[in-house]
This record gives structure tokens, sequence and C-alpha cells, in this order.
């Protein structure tokens, strides 16, 4: 496949975002930032060559654009092999739900679906009031640079929350933020931020995460507790005949409500066995959680493709700014 | 045919080597280094002949920080984006010094077989 070699910075960025279509959305943000920044530099760093001379050398010193996207997907094969920990998978059905107990996703996911009212909190506190002054201030000279800064927060946070989503369920997520060129103007560049798609979802995610990390919280608490008294109830039982649990707890469960749970003797073990069975359906529920979250956040989140740079800001490669 | 034979050789021969570089480049380095820095000190030290591209040490020096090999931390730009400065951590130069040691040992390994075989042929081509 010979097509014509790149002439500037954002032909070449183009080309390698085609290599890689069908590549993970976060290693081709990964990708086209780094190659952006070696690109850049070479282009500063030879003031008295124009930008499509350093271009034309770039195959055999940094490599044509399928090279380097074949050296990211490579690397990213090896690095996920490398980092996954071999998990034996057991065989049974019942080895499989339980086997639920050790795999470190769902508990980090458990705990994630606790954290999430918290930060869903922050999110959507951070989201209206950033949006509302925008908007309220957008009359005054202070709104622009306001809403600017707001974008620019909300895109540290985002970049932020993908690595705990990363760190938490193992789904891949942008380890570099989306670079805007700095070849725009401020007018563009704030042009572009209100014309960028993922600019409104990432608002909309941080919104979402209020009423998203409520049910979490609710479901992971209620889940929890329900499920852990259930464990608790015949080991109580049994520490209570053995009159270790204190002075009178026997009287605890001699009125202990509904009677026809608590007179019977096999109730008891049975509300056991249901809150192990819970406890274990609920580890289950919380990685399932875990999944669907990643990939709401990658849609939310992460550009489907980068944002393509304008044609205009072709020739005004930042050679002024060194 | 024979220089796409040499290339997906050389390519082969880099897999691991291009990690061992880079960790060897940042040990040796008394501050922290960016990626075009380091492509650039890689390209000098080359002489023309490409061993391999720049563009290859990118992902590799991503995954080397992923393993716990490299720190980095961003510092702004004026020619393009953020830079990530990456410095080589304790847990990298134990594992430098351990592939230190693999790679001698396979390169002298390999010389043994290899020197002999040029000097063999040498005088009769």
């Amino acid at each position: 496949m010979n097509r014509s070699a790149p002439r500037s910075i954002d032909q070449y960025l183009r080309q390698l975002r085609e290599e890689l279509a069908g590549a993970d959305s976060a290693l081709i943000q990964d990708a086209l930032y780094d190659s952006e920044e070696y690109l850049r530099a070479e282009v500063a760093a030879h003031p008295e060559k124009s930008e499509s001379d350093v271009l034309e050398l770039i195959a055999s010193t940094y490599g044509a654009p399928d090279e380097v996207a074949d050296a990211y997907r490579d690397t990213e094969v090896k690095v996920k092999a490398a980092m996954a920990t071999p998990r034996k998978v057991p065989e049974s059905a019942l080895g499989r739900f339980f086997g639920i107990f050790l795999d470190p996703r769902a508990y980090v996911s458990l705990f994630f679906m606790l954290l999430c009212l918290a930060t869903g909190i922050i999110y959507f506190v951070f989201a209206v009031a950033g949006l509302s002054l925008s908007l309220g201030l957008s009359v005054l000279i202070i709104g622009v640079p306001f809403f600017l800064m707001f974008i620019t927060i909300g895109r540290a946070v985002s970049l932020a929350e993908g690595r705990l989503i990363e760190a938490m369920t193992g789904v891949r997520m942008p380890r570099r933020p989306v670079y805007q060129g700095s070849a725009l103007g401020f007018w563009a560049r704030i042009g572009a931020m209100l014309r960028d798609r993922r600019t409104w979802t990432t608002i909309a995610y941080f919104i979402s995460m209020l009423p998203i990390g409520i049910f979490y919280f609710v479901i992971a608490v209620a889940g929890l507790s329900v499920s852990l008294s259930f464990v608790a109830l015949p080991i109580a039982v049994a520490l209570s005949h053995a009159g270790w649990l204190g002075v009178g707890a026997n009287e605890v469960f001699l009125n202990a409500q509904p009677e026809w749970i608590f007179d019977s003797g096999l109730a008891i073990p049975i509300l056991g066995v249901a809150g192990v069975l819970l406890l274990t359906s609920l580890m289950h529920l919380a990685r399932g959680v875990g999944r669907l979250h990643a990939m709401y956040a990658k849609s939310m989140l992460v550009a489907r493709t980068a944002p393509n740079a304008p044609e205009s800001s072709q020739a005004a490669a930042p050679l002024a700014a060194r | 045919m024979e220089d796409s034979n040499g290339r997906k050789f050389q390519k082969d021969l880099n897999g691991g080597l291009v990690g061992l570089v880079l960790l060897a480049v940042l040990a040796q380095s008394d501050h922290d280094l960016y990626g075009y820095e380091i492509a650039k000190r890689l390209a000098n030290a080359n002489e023309g002949t490409s061993i391999f591209k720049e563009g290859t040490i990118y992902p590799v020096l991503r995954a080397l920080s992923a393993g716990n090999l490299l720190t980095s931390r961003i510092v702004p730009s004026y020619s393009g984006p953020p830079r990530r400065y990456y410095r080589i951590t304790e847990q990298g130069r134990a594992v430098l010094a351990e592939w230190q040691l693999i790679w001698r040992d396979t390169r002298d390994f390999v010389d043994r077989f290899t020197e002999t075989e040029i000097l063999s042929i040498g005088p009769s081509s």
C-alpha cells in the first residue's frame, strides 16, 4: 500500500489514525499524542527547513505511519500479555460461581460502586457549577476564560477518571490527554471545544454520575448489609448458644422477629446459605457493573476518532513559539 | 525480498533490545529525558544507519513506565503537546542490571558461532 508520503504534521497524524483504524480508541489517542510530540519537536529543531521538508525525511527517522502503527499494536499486545496475571478458571459451574471470590476485579468493582457516590457528587457539582457559571458569565469578558478553564479541568478530570476505571476494570483507557494543537488561535480553540462532541459527552458523563453513583451505592450497601447479616446469622446464633455472645444474648434471639424463622431449627442455616449465595451474586453483579460502567465511560470520555485538526492550521506550525 | 527479510529479522531482534537500550540511556543520564530527546540521542549514536525507527521507542517507553521500571512527569512545552519526562526507578536499575547480564551472555554465545562464520566465508567471497 503505497500512498503519498505525508507532507505536513496534520497529514501524518491523519494517516497514522487511518493506519490504526480498528485499534483501541485509547491506544489511538496515545499514539497520536506521542507522534505529535515528536513531529512538533522535530520541526521546531530545524527552523531553517519548512515543515514539508522535515516531514519528507520522517519516514527514515521516526518511521512511516504504518510502521509506527505496527509498533504500537505490537507493544500493546506484548504488554497486555505480560501484565495479565494468568488466572486459573475453574472448570465446574460451581467453581466458576464461587471463583469470583478469587477475582480481585470483583472486589475493586464493589469498592468502585461505593466510591461512585463520592465522585458522582463531586463531578455533578463541578459540571453544574462550571456550566451555569460559564453561561452566566458569558455576557462578561471573564466568561470566556472561565469556560476554557472549566473545559480544561474537565478534561484532566476525565483523564483521571479513565485511569481509575482502567485500574479497576482493566479496560484500556487513554494514558495521554487529547492534544488540541497549539497552532490554533484562542478563538479557534474555543470554537473547536464547542464543536467537539466529546466536550459535551464528558459534561453529560459528569452530570450522570450523580444518579448513577447513588444507584451503585445503594445496591452495594443494601446488598452487602443484607447478605453479610444473613451470613452472620447462623454464626451469631451458634455463638449465643455457646454463651459467647455476652450475657442475655439468648434472649435476643428469643424475641427476634419474625418468630417462624427463629423458632424453627432449619430456617437459620437456610438463611445463612442464602446469605452466601447472595454475597456471591453481589460479587458477580459488581464485576458486571464494573465492566458495563467502563464501556459507558469509554463511550462518553474517549473520542471515537481523535478530533480532526482544522485544515486551516496546516500552515501555521508553531515555529514562532520557540 | 532480501531487504524485507533483513527488516523482519531486525524487527524481531529489536523486540527486547529497545527496552534494554532505553533503560541504559536513562540510567546513564543525570537528568530526566523526554521522548524526543531520547530518540535524538539514539539517532546520533546510530550515525545514519537506522537500527530502529525513532517512532518505535515511544510505545516501549510507555510499556516500561507501566511496568514501574520508569517514572514520568509532564512538563508543558512551547513547541507541541506537553512533554513527558522519564526517569529510571530503582526497580528499573535492578532490571537493567539483570538484562545486561543476559545480553552479555547472549552476545558472547551468538558471537562464538557467527564470528567464525564470517572469517571462514570472508576470504572466499
